[in-house]
């Protein structure tokens, strides 16, 4: 660490020390930017303007910036919430298949969606904190009191361990830690599936909604984190390819796993929602066919045809099912069409279990539905969110070295062709042209050794 | 480089007389070296000292000009590295000193921030002298019945409880059961009750038609024995007393509102802002409480002291002279929605929203 000329050396990093080198960096930053780049910067740095302001207003025990009441105490901030954190496990089970089981099409995923997931649980984390009036005192009592009959305890539990695993996997991803990294990936698999598992506990055990009680709402959480997660990799990758940005030519293998991964998650995902519509329109639990006839034809009917079922399901499976239209771009579509309807399905299922009361609420009835509007600071959260995960993602993709995956598989399965990534590492890491196959890209110099094999899987399904 | 202080076995004596050597220091010698220092330090050179006193460093500043011949003559810079290494033995002990106090400091903040144990000077405390909540079994009995919707109840808990004026945020409240000619129930609530009722419902879509009959129906927490509310609150500020009144420790309450969602009775709410609130604390779940602070010392609730028709009723039904124990026994008396399963320890006599 030395200090020369205002600035500050950390090894190979250096920061401007003082206000002026900041400003000095900061204007040959911008400088250096295309205009494109600069309105895209301009965008995220007017979201976190507004979602810095809101975050302000809401930050003391604010109950009177926020739409919700006894009637309809949960709202945006608890939709956004869950949105988030349940993609950063469909990140981590999405790119698991390569990382942890070694299916060499899913390897371009790793880098990007370790970044990706921290951040998302991280932008979780601070939506949450901003709903939660005495979030300290949660991390707090949460340790100094142990709550096992809790689901949102045990939430706190696996998604707490979730940011150090993910923590700890993004570090060892940029460092020379094979081994660490590969527990951590693992350990993140594993998390992945059980941390959304008590996210859905948290609905499911609450008689008192029957909407989201039952143990079907675990699973249907799990199923629409892959998708969410799938989705996000999707968006990514076709920003990844359309944009040329780093080690763009593995984005060929990583968006034709978004199909495939989009195209199964999509199904699943349907089949179980129309296991709970089915199940809510026949059931005679109080409060269940209510609270399901207000999505197929109360007042959420609109968005739940419109926005789930034919902007989210039906369009990006009928995208994915045309060969012709198996290109990046329409691949970006589908994905990011598959993502607005996991946003969506996340409102309606928050929305249908409280909209119909079942009893009268702190002395409030709300009838014939409960009352909510999200007020602007809630919105403004919500915006400051995403513009938090997008500046964060672009200044990872603009700083950090994207390209050439540092591929650490932890459980080769002896059935799937192992790649071979040693033997390219130790021939001076270029890409072994011949196993790319005809019509493979993988003479490109320069490109990772296990992006190549990768490549080279696809040239031959192909 | 350095030199001994002293002279060592099998080494040249540093100092030029060897009778005015000064005495080794006690603490020195009791100070042994540890492994680390001697095996930091080279085979040739000499071991240093750690752990110099005062006096020592005293003997080890030049004499001036005028100081008689046997004084002791060592080049500061020779005992530099062991001057140093005393003063950073005395600043850790500083800041070792420093760190302890923040700590208890600290913790001290901390316990106040996020108590962990009931207080008696708590505002709604179980530890009151004298009482023994073993051998208690409140009941709580409604008589729909003689329930006149006057509301007086609603604007005794408010008063006795700090609970906020708005009627959005009741813990106790009044509601009216209306059966129309034409077959069709409505249930209304106006301001929750605590400006009585009007004579027909303000139940949406109830105007214009008759009324068959009506019953008001008082509404509050129902300490139940299974409840909800404790079993899903994360930090666990939510907790039954052992004579099973549930309540809410305000200091611990994160805000979540996860009891809010899960009780199927409604009877929680999260205290706004600029509102004068049970605790005085706004974000925080609150509930009827039986006015716990008023039962544990030989009071009945506030809404059941000024009830005038005596639709309330409380009392032990451990204790065989109370009248909430014949109460609890009568035929008809049964809780609201057994079907939650969660045993609510509210017992209803009178007709229910079926027989309305």
């Amino acid at each position: 660490m030395r200090v020369a000329d205002s600035t500050l050396y950390l090894g190979r990093v250096a920061v401007p020390a003082t206000p002026r080198a900041a400003r000095n960096a900061l204007t040959r930053e911008v400088r250096s930017m295309s205009v494109r780049e600069r309105a895209w910067y301009a965008l995220l740095v007017a979201g976190l303007g507004i979602g810095a302001v809101s975050a302000l207003l809401a930050l003391p025990p604010g109950w009177e910036v926020m739409g919700t009441s006894p009637s309809f105490e949960w709202g945006l901030l608890i939709i956004g919430y869950v949105f988030f954190a349940i993609m950063t496990s469909g990140l981590c089970l999405a790119s698991s298949l390569g990382t942890v089981f070694g299916i060499e099409r899913f390897l371009p995923f790793e880098k990007r969606h370790a970044i990706l997931a921290l951040l998302s649980l991280t932008t979780a984390f601070g939506i949450i904190a901003l709903e939660l009036h005495y979030p300290i005192r949660m991390v707090f009592g949460a340790v100094l009191v142990i709550a096992p009959s809790s689901p949102m305890w045990w939430m706190g539990v696996f998604y707490g361990g979730y940011l150090v695993v993910l923590i700890v996997e993004v570090w060892t991803l940029f460092t020379n830690h094979p081994i660490i990294h590969k527990y951590a990936c693992t350990t993140a698999a594993g998390i992945g599936i059980c941390a959304p598992v008590t996210l859905g506990a948290v609905f499911g055990v609450l008689a008192a909604k029957p909407y989201w009680n039952g143990v079907f709402t675990p699973i249907l959480m799990i199923a629409s984190a892959f998708v969410g997660g799938v989705g996000l990799l999707g968006i990514v990758f076709w920003a990844v390819n359309r944009f040329r940005l780093a080690d763009w030519r593995s984005s060929e293998i990583a968006l034709g796993s978004v199909r495939l991964l989009l195209a199964f998650g999509l199904l699943v995902v349907s089949a179980l929602l129309a296991r709970q519509i089915a199940a809510g329109l026949t059931s005679d639990v109080p409060g269940f066919r209510p609270s399901t006839e207000v999505l197929v034809t109360g007042p959420l009917a609109p968005a739940f045809w419109g926005i789930r079922i034919f902007l989210g399901i039906l369009v990006p499976l009928g995208i994915l099912a045309v060969p012709r239209l198996r290109t990046p771009t329409f691949t970006g579509v589908a994905a990011g069409l598959a993502l607005v309807g996991i946003l969506a399905d996340r409102t309606l299922f928050v929305y249908a279990g409280e909209l119909v009361p079942r009893t009268t609420m702190a002395g409030t009835i709300g009838y014939p539905y409960a009352e909510y509007t999200p007020s602007l600071v809630e919105i403004g959260i919500m915006l400051g969110a995403g513009a938090f995960m997008a500046m964060a993602f672009s200044l990872c993709e603009r700083y950090l070295d994207m390209g050439g995956g540092d591929v650490h598989v932890f459980w080769p399965w002896p059935w799937i062709k192992r790649h071979d990534h040693d033997e390219h590492e130790a021939e001076g890491g270029q890409p072994n042209a011949e196993a790319a196959g005809a019509g493979a890209p993988a003479a490109v110099a320069g490109a990772g050794a296990a992006v190549a094999a990768a490549i080279a899987v696809d040239g031959e399904q192909r | 480089m350095t030199e001994p202080l002293e002279p060592q076995d099998g080494e040249p004596d540093a100092t030029p007389e060897p009778d005015a050597t000064p005495e080794p220091d006690e603490t020195r010698d009791a100070t042994p070296v540890s492994d680390e220092t001697r095996d930091a330090t080279p085979e040739p050179e000499p071991e240093l000292d750690a752990t110099l006193d005062l006096t020592s460093v005293l003997n080890a500043i030049p004499a001036p000009a005028d100081a008689p011949a046997d004084a002791v003559l060592v080049p500061l810079e020779t005992i530099a590295p062991q001057i140093e290494q005393a003063s950073l033995t005395r600043r850790a002990f500083l800041g070792f000193g420093v760190a302890l106090a923040g700590g208890v400091a600290g913790a001290a903040v901390l316990g106040q921030l996020f108590p962990v144990f009931a207080s008696a000077e708590d505002q709604v405390s179980p530890l009151v002298p004298d009482y023994n909540p073993k051998s208690k079994a409140w009941t709580f009995v409604v008589d729909t019945s003689r329930c006149i919707g006057c509301g007086l109840c609603v604007v005794a808990c408010k008063e006795e409880n700090h609970v906020p004026e708005s009627a959005e945020f009741t813990r106790t409240w009044v509601e009216r059961h209306t059966t129309m000619t034409d077959g069709t129930l409505y249930v209304d609530a106006p301001d929750a009750g605590i400006n009585g009722f009007p004579a027909t419902s303000t139940a949406p879509g109830a105007e214009g038609k008759t009324a068959k009959s009506s019953f008001f129906q008082p509404r509050l927490c129902m300490q139940c024995a299974d409840s909800p509310c404790t079993a899903v609150c994360p930090v666990s500020a939510t907790y039954k007393t052992e004579d099973g009144i549930i309540l809410v420790d305000a200091r611990r309450c994160i805000g979540c509102g996860y009891c809010v969602v899960s009780c199927p009775y409604g009877a929680r709410y999260i205290t706004p802002a600029d509102e004068d609130t049970p605790a005085s604390m706004p974000g925080v779940a609150d509930k009827c409480t039986w006015c716990y602070h008023r039962i544990t010392r030989g009071q009945v609730p506030a809404c059941v002291e000024i009830c005038p028709v005596g639709a309330r009723r409380f009392g032990d039904a451990n204790d065989p002279t109370s009248t909430v124990r014949a109460d609890a026994l009568a035929a008809g008396a049964q809780p609201l929605h057994p079907e939650y399963g969660t045993q609510p320890r509210v017992l209803y006599l009178g007709p229910t929203l079926q027989e309305a």
